[in-house]
């Protein structure tokens, strides 16, 4: 992993290469120099080998020379002294070829200046042995002297030449060596040389294939990526554009043409051509707004419209930011949303809640009229009826007083309806203020409230440890008064209700809004009676407004108490449910929300 | 000190003439001895108040919904005039709504009261009233603090 | 602006008493619950003129026994209410019978025949009266405030307010701050 990653830095890549560029140097510089004294080794083993072969040429010419001599005194035959100045002649040439090979060798001059003077010597032996044998009376004692010395002679000038013949084999055979030596050098230097250099064309080539396919990689990518994006702009409805500051450049993307009902790149994009597509009104704000930003370099964040070739407005938003790219020039970069749709559905929704206000407005009026106005004169008949009840009953007829009951009846049955109307109201609109409220202490003063009711029915009531809720508190309490009146209420004839209120743990099995709810998020409180219940099967009914189970005169609801009860509860955002056992009781819970 | 025996003088404006009979049927059957004045609606009670000689009444009980002149018009100019510093103000409506309690509350009403729908009823408050009013007055209690509402 | 004061009722009546005595040159001393030992007699008119001044203060001299000891009654229970930093836990009945060396029974037949309540009634707007204080002027919390009253529960100190104003504690707070406000708005 490690190596890998060194490897790809290229950074490490190129301190590499330049030290093997330098040991690849170094090495071809010995090489070099090695094939220098290669070279010279050769020339010099050449010129020995050329100075042996002539000095021995010039050995074997006077052997010749001697033998056509001696050839001469014995057969006295003129021709064989024919071609006598001829071979000095050659001598001389060979010598001097000598010289030439020797030229820079002091010693070997010497030697060649030496066998040039016994050469001298030997031809004067040469010609006064030939005098002594061409006199017309021969001494023949002083020519076999002559030729005795003359032998001598040659002896001495053969162990000489093959003396330095010999010197110069020597000296060829240590070249020799050395060269041997120097020649196994260089094939090391060359082999090591031709290694390192495939080493790094390999190192190279691979290098370069894994940037290249990396490049390939990113590319393909970056392709990639540009597809999905023109294909998202095409999709979501946007366009982006480009403004470079330096060059002053525009670019648009394809879907900032198709935004204006064109072609893409079907004209050269420019400030001056995109005001054409301006609405009128929108041009002045919108080119000062955007020229600006060029100066201030603060981003923009525009609404306005285009007017399309074939007439249509479309609604844009146009935001825009400064950067610089990656030549360090400053541009601007933005997008384009086409804000059409939001556009047309806010309208639609302005006037929607318009609409649904005058109707609040209308609601809360009739409201007014229930809580005020109907309740005036039926306060008063409440009012007359009691100042009746007190004073003028005697005067009444037995049947007259059981109308008036009647009429008592029915005028307070009124009253609660319009009560509950009230609050049934006020549960959809009115201040919904969340406040966090101590359940147990709110609960505890409608039992107070509710004093003089649950001592009338000698009821029994148990409250237990209730949570801080953030409520609306008086709809909580509207909520709890509801469910205890309702249990004493209807509450069983020869039994004294007993109603407890308490906080319960939360069944694992709860759903709501098809989600399974535990005690993390929600408080569950129950108000449980000992009443007259109901069938199960109308567990769902009894929520729903003006639905009474009880119709008898006994039990005086208005079909609005549950319907209260659910609403509070929805807005609460939490539910209730009850079951019902008919004879039993009926156990309310209620839901709410730890998180208002 | 204020013997009970002293009257109370209270005045109360009710553009409705059978509250106003009610009212005053109550406060003769508490038998309590006070001065009640009644006046058709706000304007008028306003006018007679706007007399610099007026003997300042100990209660005054304002309707909220009258006509020329709302109770809570009344209520604020009272207020406003700091010759009737010491005057208990009771709001006297059929609105029960928590709007309406504070509100008046905030503006210097001491007392406010829902109409009763019975009479012996109405008679109960009037007398609590009376009574709570009179301790405020005859016990030092502080007015700026003085809220009752029934 | 509006100021807001604290104020002790009983030492501004003495001040107030001393003040008017002195000026008529009248011999006293202020004893403890409403009495004045006048050491000279007086003239009548300048007891007329004393009269006069005090009942500005609303002041009255009490002439009737009875009333002087309704009168006695309200200030012990003020004192007692007012003076101590926490009720002591002795009842008051008990308090008021040893203070004052009547019986309670005979004491709570003289508060009721000559006042519209009833001992217990007037303990009662008395405490919560000390209640409003503690919570508008020394901004206590209703736990702080139920203890220092000797309620035994903030439940109960909450609905006993309730039923004297009519209002919720926090209600009258909220009323008491949102007057104020209102006020200093207007000036």
């Amino acid at each position: 992993m490690k190596l890998a990653k060194f490897y790809k830095n290229s950074q490490v890549f190129k301190i590499a290469l330049s030290i093997a560029i330098a040991v690849v140097c170094y090495i071809a510089s010995v090489f070099y120099t090695q094939m220098r004294n290669l070279d010279s080794s050769v020339n010099l083993i050449a010129n020995a080998t050329e100075t042996q072969l002539e000095l021995e040429k010039v050995l074997s010419i006077i052997s010749i020379y001697e033998t056509n001599l001696r050839s001469y005194i014995i057969t006295k035959d003129e021709s064989y002294l024919e071609n006598r100045f001829l071979r000095r002649g050659e001598i001389e040439t060979n010598l001097k070829r000598i010289n030439v090979l020797v030229a820079n060798n002091p010693a070997r001059v010497k030697d060649v200046k030496r066998l040039n003077e016994l050469i001298d010597y030997r031809f004067t032996l040469f010609r006064e042995t030939l005098l002594l044998a061409k006199s017309k009376s021969p001494n023949i004692e002083a020519l076999k002297a002559k030729l005795q010395q003359s032998n001598n002679f040659t002896e001495l000038m053969k162990n000489y030449v093959y003396k330095t013949i010999n010197a110069e084999g020597d000296k060829v055979k240590i070249h020799n060596d050395n060269h041997q030596f120097e020649l196994q050098d260089s094939i090391i230097s060359a082999f090591l040389l031709v290694i390192l250099s495939l080493l790094i064309l390999l190192l190279s080539f691979n290098k370069m294939n894994v940037d290249i396919n990396e490049l390939k990689r990113a590319n393909d990518e970056l392709q990639f990526l540009n597809h999905s994006f023109n294909n998202a702009e095409k999709i979501a409805g946007f366009g982006h554009w480009k403004i470079n500051l330096e060059t002053n450049t525009y670019s648009f993307s394809d879907n900032f043409f198709r935004l204006l009902g064109m072609e893409p790149q079907s004209f050269v994009p420019s400030l001056e051509n995109i005001s054409k597509y301006l609405h009128p009104d929108d041009i002045d704000y919108v080119t000062q707004m955007h020229l600006e930003s060029l100066q201030s370099y603060k981003p923009t964040s525009l609404m306005y419209r285009f007017v399309l070739p074939n007439g249509d407005l479309r609604y844009v938003m146009s935001a825009g930011s400064f950067t610089r790219n990656g030549k360090g020039q400053m541009v601007k970069t933005g997008v384009n949303y086409d804000m059409t749709e939001q556009h047309k559905r806010t309208i639609e929704l302005e006037e929607n809640n318009k609409e649904l206000i005058s109707i609040n407005e209308e609601l809360e009026s009739f409201n007014n009229i229930v809580s005020h106005d109907l309740q005036e004169p039926l306060r008063k008949i409440q009012m007359f009826i009691s100042r009746i009840e007190s004073t003028e009953m005697d005067s009444i007829s037995e049947k007259g007083r059981l109308y008036f009951n009647k009429i008592r009846i029915s005028a307070n049955r009124m009253q609660t309806l319009l009560i509950d109307l009230v609050n049934y109201s006020r549960t959809i609109k009115g201040d919904k203020v969340f406040e966090d409220t101590n359940l147990t202490e709110l609960v505890h003063h409608i039992i107070e409230d509710l004093s003089s009711d649950i001592d009338d029915k000698k009821a029994k009531i148990d409250l237990g440890n209730l949570p801080t809720v953030k409520v609306i508190s008086f709809q909580m309490e509207q909520l709890f008064i509801n469910l205890i009146s309702n249990s004493l209420k209807y509450s069983q004839e020869d039994i004294a209700p007993e109603i407890s209120i308490f906080s319960k743990k939360i069944d694992q099995n709860e759903v709501f809004d098809n989600e399974i709810i535990t005690d993390e998020d929600y408080y569950k409180i129950v108000v449980k009676d000992n009443g007259i219940g109901f069938k199960q099967e109308y567990a769902e009914k009894v929520f729903v407004l003006f639905q009474r189970l009880e119709t008898g005169a006994k039990y005086s609801g208005t079909g609005l108490g549950l319907a209260i009860c659910k609403r509070i509860v929805d807005n609460h955002n939490g539910f209730i449910k009850v079951v019902s056992e008919p004879n039993i009781g009926s156990t309310f819970s209620i839901f709410l929300p730890k998180k208002a | 000190m204020i013997s009970h025996k002293d009257s109370m003088r209270i005045l109360i404006a009710d553009d409705d003439e059978d509250d106003r009979t009610f009212f005053s049927d109550a406060m003769m059957e508490l038998k309590m001895n006070n001065k009640l004045t009644l006046f058709n609606d706000g304007k008028e009670l306003m006018d007679y108040l706007a007399n610099p000689d007026v003997i300042l009444p100990h209660l005054l009980f304002l309707d909220l919904n009258m006509p020329r002149k709302s109770g809570f018009e009344c209520l604020k100019e009272i207020r406003a005039d700091l010759r009737f510093k010491d005057v208990s103000i009771a709001i006297y409506s059929t609105s029960s709504s928590e709007k309406d309690i504070e509100e008046t509350f905030i503006e210097g009403a001491n007392i406010y009261i829902n109409k009763p729908n019975d009479f012996t009823e109405l008679k109960k408050v009037v007398k609590e009233v009376l009574n709570i009013n009179w301790q405020f007055h005859s016990s030092g209690l502080n007015k700026e603090t003085f809220f009752f509402s029934i | 602006m509006k100021l807001y004061i604290k104020y002790d009722g009983i030492v501004a009546c003495r001040v107030i008493l001393q003040e008017q005595l002195e000026r008529l040159d009248i011999k006293h001393k202020l004893l403890d619950l409403g009495e004045i030992e006048i050491s000279d007699s007086v003239s009548d008119e300048s007891f007329a003129e004393l009269q006069t001044e005090l009942n500005r203060y609303s002041i009255f001299i009490v002439d009737n026994e009875k009333s002087q000891l309704i009168q006695k009654i309200k200030d012990t229970i003020v004192e007692m209410i007012y003076q101590n930093d926490k009720l002591p836990t002795i009842t008051i009945s008990q308090y008021l019978a040893e203070k004052l060396n009547f019986s309670y029974g005979y004491l709570t037949n003289i508060f009721s025949e000559h006042t519209y309540s009833s001992i217990e009634n007037f303990i009662i707007i008395q405490k919560i009266e000390r209640a409003k204080k503690l919570i508008i002027e020394d901004q206590l919390t209703l736990t702080e405030v139920s203890y220092k009253l000797n309620y035994s529960s903030v439940a109960y100190l909450s609905s006993q307010f309730k039923k004297v104003t009519g209002l919720t504690p926090s209600a009258f707070k909220r009323i008491v701050d949102k007057r104020r406000n209102l006020s200093n708005l207007k000036k």
